[in-house]
């Protein structure tokens, strides 16, 4: 019985990833090897997050808000953006380049853009690989742990949903992301739009942390907001990436 | 990882997997520990075995769901709890279903916050006159499954308010509509091998003379110290018999400071024994006695015993077994009603008879008259109580012994004692007068009874080197001389069983249509996101296309 509640959230929490996967042209690209490789990078960049956490930080005492500390903590966050950026601009392109090298020779302008659209997979296959090791690092122990005792608690299906809508907030910095790095002729007037939005992302952990421990939100209340935000930040960053997709621009 | 690292060598695969599994297993190992709502201290009825017959609950697993009364007649309870609080608890329901054999998942039986410790009067008389029936009923009935003890706290309140709830609703608690699970992972008990008790004496010895050819009398002041009760681990017996531990330690107490002077060291051995395996027909005393040679039997010139000597208001009784037109009878009665008469209580005498083909020991002088040594026992009970009765039962705390009662007795006791052995009896001399160095103590009383009251002392559960017994072999010695510990072997007519205590983990649990629903949207969640992605990306057409011919499809991205 609670195997079945721990089979549930382990659906809830980690079924999306192979949704996504299957579902978007991700899966026509084979990009497991990309997903595998995003995979090893995050580990790595875990590891160093998490010596420079417990380099600077203190252990909070009490669950308040500590603006100093969240900074840094924010900051420290942005050592993900760093594992991204060197994983997407030099793994992805050797990548690319290995499977295209005979391809890239006159290229004509069709082909140019379906290399682009490849790196964007690429690049957002990538990003399936280090959410996915990121929720498995981060909810499959407590889950584990937690969810198959026989206590009942709303805990971990709230966990499954907030994995849900991280999954969609990476995958919305991963095609920003691919936009800001990998594409060099973008709409002018976008580009602050993306570098805005792809701010509000990595920032949005501080975010959620604020609204918890700052202003005591509940966990209901705080999921509620993640899935909502997530939604709108998908929104907005398909609207972007379909319009820097277009061969006009 | 493992993947990546099977390319070294099956040996590092191996090795890491039993590493991972390890910790995987230390990790479930924990949340078995600490993932319940609610965790409590229960305590488990006495098992036992009686001459070969089971008595008390005969198990200690427990995982059921929690009812509570009132249960509708003909309900299947097999797999239900039953917490009843004991203020409500209808016991002639318990008595029949006990009677009829009826199965029952569990019994957790909640004993109020703090005992005793009542509003009025009448409802405390009332939660005793229960209690006292209920251990009756427990301990002489063959229990098939577990019954636990607990106190009503908070957490439990709540889960007991709860549970009524959705009883209420019409709803009891199963697997499938949800509620709380109970659960205590305990081992199958095991028997006690050979329970041991433990006797303590010490000695206050006379002033011998030149001319004194022949051997000191001796005193005796003797108390058991062991309980019995339907829970072992709440069997503090302050009153039963505590109260008497305390008087004979403070009695000890006393003498030593007379006997620390040649001047008023008396001519009159004093031997203090704390005996273990009261309850069991006194079989330590039985012992204990047994051990001395005839020489030191023939001295004692008689034995007080004390017994339940905590709760008294002005009546305290002498029983004997003996015939009160005895001699040496009448003088220790008529010493001790002189004090009484002082100190404005009265002592009545009563004699019981022995009946030697009897196994049956009722108090402990008894034990002394069937090897025919004088004793008396002082108490404030009226009757011999039946077995395993009045032993420390789940009543008899602290707040049901009053200390004043104990400084009387202890007063009473002393007294009588001093004059006899100084040979003052008749004359109106108080020897331990209060606001003299030789004042009974209510400080150091309050303080024992205090220790007592806070610890089980049911005798197999004890062992050898038990704190009590060494703090009681200890406080002896600091007023006495020639302490020893005689350890011996409860006789076979009883079996004990352990696990007296234990955690109970109260879970609250979803019902399998609950898991089912979830499964359900989660499920057509994961559907629509797919569909919606595929349209979303590929358009419609694609997703049409997978279900009308998935193999081409795969052929094609292959």
């Amino acid at each position: 019985m609670t195997v079945f509640h721990f089979f549930n959230c382990a659906i809830l929490t980690f079924g999306p990833h192979a949704v996504y996967y299957s579902a978007t042209p991700l899966s026509e690209y084979d990009t497991i090897g990309t997903s595998v490789k995003a995979a090893v990078v995050y580990l790595g960049t875990a590891l160093v997050k998490l010596i420079c956490l417990a380099t600077f930080l203190k252990l909070p005492e009490n669950d308040s808000f500590d603006p100093y500390q969240e900074s840094l903590k924010a900051l420290i966050g942005f050592i993900d953006v760093a594992g991204l950026y060197f994983a997407l601009t030099q793994l992805t392109h050797r990548n690319i380049s290995q499977n295209h090298k005979f391809q890239a020779v006159g290229l004509d302008e069709d082909e140019c853009i379906n290399v682009r659209s490849d790196l964007a997979f690429f690049s957002i296959g990538f990003f399936m690989g280090w959410a996915f090791a990121d929720s498995v690092l981060h909810r499959l122990a407590p889950l584990w742990v937690g969810a198959r005792g026989l206590e009942f608690t709303w805990e971990y299906i709230l966990q499954g949903l907030e994995a849900n809508a991280n999954l969609v907030l990476n995958l919305s910095l991963a095609a920003l992301g691919s936009l800001m790095w990998l594409r060099k002729n973008k709409p002018r007037t976008l580009v602050p739009l993306i570098y805005a939005c792809a701010g509000i992302l990595a920032t949005m952990p501080s975010i959620t942390s604020y609204l918890r421990h700052g202003l005591g939100w509940l966990l209901p209340k705080v999921i509620a907001f993640e899935l909502f935000s997530s939604f709108v930040m998908a929104f907005i960053s398909w609207q972007l990436f379909s319009a820097c997709q277009r061969p006009s621009a | 990882m493992a993947g990546r690292r099977r390319g070294r060598g099956g040996g590092d695969v191996m090795e890491s997997i039993c590493s991972v599994l390890a910790l995987v297993l230390i990790l479930v190992a924990c949340v078995e520990l600490c993932g319940a709502a609610t965790v409590v201290d229960v305590y488990r009825l006495i098992q036992y075995d009686l001459a070969g017959d089971p008595f008390g609950s005969r198990a200690a697993g427990l995982s059921h769901h929690a009812g509570a009364p009132p249960f509708a007649p003909g309900v299947d309870l097999s797999r239900t709890v039953a917490m009843i609080p004991v203020r409500e608890l209808n016991l002639t329901f318990l008595q029949d279903y006990i009677a009829s054999k009826n199965p029952l998942g569990g019994l957790l039986l909640l004993l109020p916050h703090k005992l005793g410790e009542s509003r009025n009067e009448a409802g405390d008389g009332m939660l005793r006159s229960t209690l006292v029936d209920l251990e009756r009923l427990l301990i002489h009935s063959n229990v098939p499954y577990p019954v636990y003890f607990a106190f009503e706290d908070e957490k439990i309140d709540t889960v007991l308010a709860d549970v009524r709830r959705s009883d209420a609703t019409g709803q009891p608690a199963s697997a499938t509509t949800g509620g709380y699970k109970m659960v205590v992972s305990s081992p199958e008990p095991k028997k006690i091998q050979s329970a041991t008790i433990t006797n303590i004496q010490g000695w206050l010895p006379g002033l011998k003379r030149d001319e004194d050819v022949n051997q000191l009398p001796t005193i005796a002041i003797v108390a058991s110290y062991d309980t019995f009760g339907a829970a072992p681990a709440l069997s503090v017996g302050s009153d039963s018999n505590g109260s008497g531990v305390v008087a004979l330690l403070e009695v000890a107490r006393l003498f030593s400071r007379l006997y620390s002077s040649p001047r008023t060291r008396g001519r009159y051995n004093l031997l203090f024994g704390l005996t273990s395996g009261g309850p069991y027909n006194y079989n330590g005393t039985l012992k204990w006695l047994r051990s001395f040679d005839q020489r030191l039997r023939e001295s004692i010139d008689y034995a007080i015993c004390l017994n339940s000597i905590g709760s008294w208001n002005d009546e305290l009784w002498m029983h004997v077994s003996k015939p009160p037109e005895n001699s040496y009878i009448k003088q220790v009665f008529e010493s001790l009603s002189d004090v009484a008469v002082e100190l404005g209580v009265k002592v009545g005498i009563k004699h019981k008879k022995i009946n030697i083909s009897n196994p049956r020991v009722a108090w402990e002088h008894e034990q002394f008259s069937r090897l025919r040594v004088t004793a008396v026992t002082l108490s404030e009970l009226p009757q011999a109580p039946e077995l395993l009765e009045s032993t420390g039962g789940l009543y008899d705390t602290r707040n049901a012994v009053d200390e004043t009662a104990i400084q009387k007795g202890v007063k009473l006791v002393a007294e009588s004692l001093a004059r006899h052995i100084y040979g003052r009896q008749g004359k109106n001399v108080q020897i331990f007068s209060d606001n003299s160095s030789l004042a009974v103590s209510p400080s150091y009383i309050n303080a024992w009874v205090d220790l007592l009251s806070r610890t089980p002392r049911v005798a197999p559960f004890l062992s050898k080197t038990d704190p009590l017994v060494t703090a009681l072999k200890k406080e002896l010695s600091e007023h006495t001389v020639e302490v020893n510990l005689q350890h011996d072997v409860l006789d076979g007519m009883f079996t004990f069983y352990d696990s007296s205590k234990a955690s109970l983990s109260i879970y609250q649990v979803a019902s399998v249509a609950f898991d089912l629903l979830l499964l359900l949207a989660v499920g057509s969640y994961l559907i629509l996101l797919f569909s919606f992605l595929v349209i979303a990306t590929r358009g419609l057409d694609d997703l049409l296309n997978i279900f009308r011919r998935p193999p081409p499809r795969k052929m094609k991205t292959a």
